[in-house]
């Protein structure tokens, strides 16, 4: 009985009915073949526009999206977005919430990683201020001992480096971050030997502001590796302009006569400064 | 005397292009937004104390160009569906497509009509964003002459093409909303919808660089093949070259135009389809 009465049932096929449906395929198919025939056009454009922009990257924006900061990227306000982020950063930070501000900080230079301002203090909040917050947290500086304290040290340190060589790869060779990785080597983990390489790599970029070599130069000797560090002072003295109050050039003279006292140079073998180019073979 | 008997008019066009154009400026909505975005630009200079990171005439094309996106945006989007609904609504078009008019001319003519506002909107808020920062570049220039030394430091040009190029952009989404009005139903679903497919066109690259590359391989298709179904809005994303290495490269910005261009051709085209289906 069952099949007569679907056998009885006639079907009355409607084409009209399907005309959205072949609307909306047609238009489907359409925008797929035009993605298709401009992609030649739009590949090299976006290769080139992404390699100009590293804050387009997924890897910038993962931490950003879903934290309701969308639409202000979307929008084109990623400078203010992330100036904002950053006020609430110091706001999260003057309560020393360690988990909040590390958090917070990620997030700003996740939203923009163009200026170097967010990446150094952030760093600068990891590692120097953020150990500090855990020995505070455990029980003050007398009640922490020595070990544990290197301990935070250590860990805090080793985010911060981890956080600016992420900022390397959104500013790759710029010196600042390379001279904020000496810095935490040096200050935070007393780490003299690493550090000097840091500072050499440094002061050895385009930009490098001058103290980047001199305090190489000073690390060397207080590994004791006075002779090193007269060499390395006699090859940069002439490098450096005299009329830049910057590039301490009296003082790096300075530094070259005490290690000639303390290497015991014989007076005709000590450096000599090239001449400075008088006014009378300048003058016309 | 049926469509098909007359020929394509572009007078017929430029006719309903004219009085989409007046209809659009004549709204409290157009000349709302343009006082938001105009107001945002100016006040740009009072945000510079919020400013960390980037340098001040840095900040305030950032700004600027924020304003632009966000507010263009919003305009584009609510502007085209209320202007292409106005008609269907009021019953303007019922009379209107009785007449020997071709589909093509009402749809593409709503969309000239739409683009010349947004292109009033874009040139209203780049020039005045111009001129705030040559004023500003001014005085700093008075105050700190040792960082101008090579003259002024804003490539003005590229300001210009990337406000051509957003300008083209809002054309590819007016062309979209006029798509998804062409078988909506309604002012706001076309709307909500255009604000939806707007986030998508700016965010299918991160679709396409985090599913292309997965193991399901029906999954990396379907995203593959969305990616090539929506336009990439990050493309028109230039500002951000501005001052940076040799700025805006012109074969770049001529590419991402012809791309802006070619779409707004192809999605009107579907977009006459598609309101050739439609019973009005």
């Amino acid at each position: 009985m069952g099949w007569l009465f679907i056998a009885s049932v006639t079907v009355r096929f409607n084409p009209a009915a399907l005309r959205p449906f072949r609307a909306g395929a047609v238009v489907v198919l359409g925008l797929f073949a035009a993605g298709v025939a401009l992609r030649p056009l739009e590949a090299p454009a976006w290769a080139e526009i992404r390699a100009g922009q590293p804050a387009l990257r997924l890897e910038s924006l993962k931490d950003a999206l879903g934290q309701g900061v969308t639409v202000g990227l979307l929008g084109g306000f990623r400078a203010i977005v992330a100036d904002l982020f950053w006020i609430r950063t110091n706001t999260i930070w003057e309560d020393n919430d360690l988990p909040g501000t590390q958090t917070s900080i990620k997030l700003v230079t996740a939203i923009d990683p163009r200026p170097l301002y967010f990446w150094l203090n952030g760093s600068r909040m990891i590692a120097y201020d953020m150990p500090n917050w855990r020995i505070d947290k455990a029980g003050g500086y007398d009640a922490v001992p020595e070990a544990v304290r290197l301990r935070f040290d250590q860990e805090q340190s080793s985010v911060a480096i981890k956080y600016l060589e992420n900022a390397l790869e959104f500013h790759p060779g710029e010196p600042l971050l390379i001279l904020e990785i000496a810095n935490v080597h040096l200050n935070r983990l007393k780490d003299l030997e690493t550090a000097a390489g840091f500072y050499l790599a440094a002061s050895r970029l385009p930009d490098a502001p001058f103290y980047a070599a001199r305090i190489y130069a000073e690390l060397l000797r207080k590994l004791g590796r006075n002779a090193e560090a007269y060499a390395f002072l006699q090859q940069l003295y002439p490098t450096l302009p005299t009329e830049d109050i910057g590039a301490m050039s009296n003082v790096v003279l300075d530094r070259i006569r005490e290690l000639e006292d303390d290497l015991n140079i014989p007076g005709a073998q000590r450096f000599q400064p090239p001449a400075a180019p008088s006014a009378a073979a300048s003058a016309p | 005397m049926s469509v098909a008997s007359v020929p394509f008019s572009f007078s017929r066009l430029s006719l309903i292009a004219g009085n989409t154009f007046l209809e659009a400026v004549r709204q409290k909505l157009f000349n709302f937004l343009l006082l938001l975005a105009v107001g945002l630009v100016a006040s740009a200079q009072f945000f510079r104390e919020f400013n960390f990171g980037s340098s001040e005439l840095k900040f305030i094309s950032d700004f600027g160009f924020g304003a632009l996106i966000f507010f263009g945006s919003a305009l584009t989007i609510a502007t085209t569906a209320q202007l292409f609904f106005s008609e269907i609504e009021n019953r303007t078009a019922l009379t209107l497509l009785a007449k020997p008019l071709w589909r093509a001319e009402f749809v593409f003519g709503k969309f000239l009509g739409v683009f010349a506002v947004i292109g009033v909107f874009c040139a209203l808020t780049i020039g005045l964003m111009m001129a705030l920062l040559w004023h500003r570049e001014g005085q700093l220039m008075n105050i700190r002459p040792e960082d101008f030394a090579n003259g002024r430091l804003i490539a003005y040009g590229d300001l210009l093409v990337v406000g051509v190029l957003q300008w083209l952009k809002f054309g590819v989404l007016a062309a979209i909303v006029l798509l998804i009005a062409s078988f909506s139903n309604t002012n706001l679903f076309t709307v909500v919808t255009g604000f939806f497919v707007l986030v998508i066109c700016h965010l299918q690259y991160l679709a396409r660089d985090a599913w292309g590359n997965v193991d399901n391989a029906v999954l990396g298709l379907v995203v593959r093949a969305l990616g090539f179904i929506f336009p990439n809005f990050q493309l028109f994303n230039l500002a951000d070259q501005i001052g940076q290495g040799s700025g805006v490269s012109p074969v770049v910005a001529l590419q991402v135009a012809g791309y802006a261009v070619a779409y707004i051709g192809v999605i009107g085209g579907l977009a006459v389809y598609s309101f050739r289906n439609r019973e009005i």
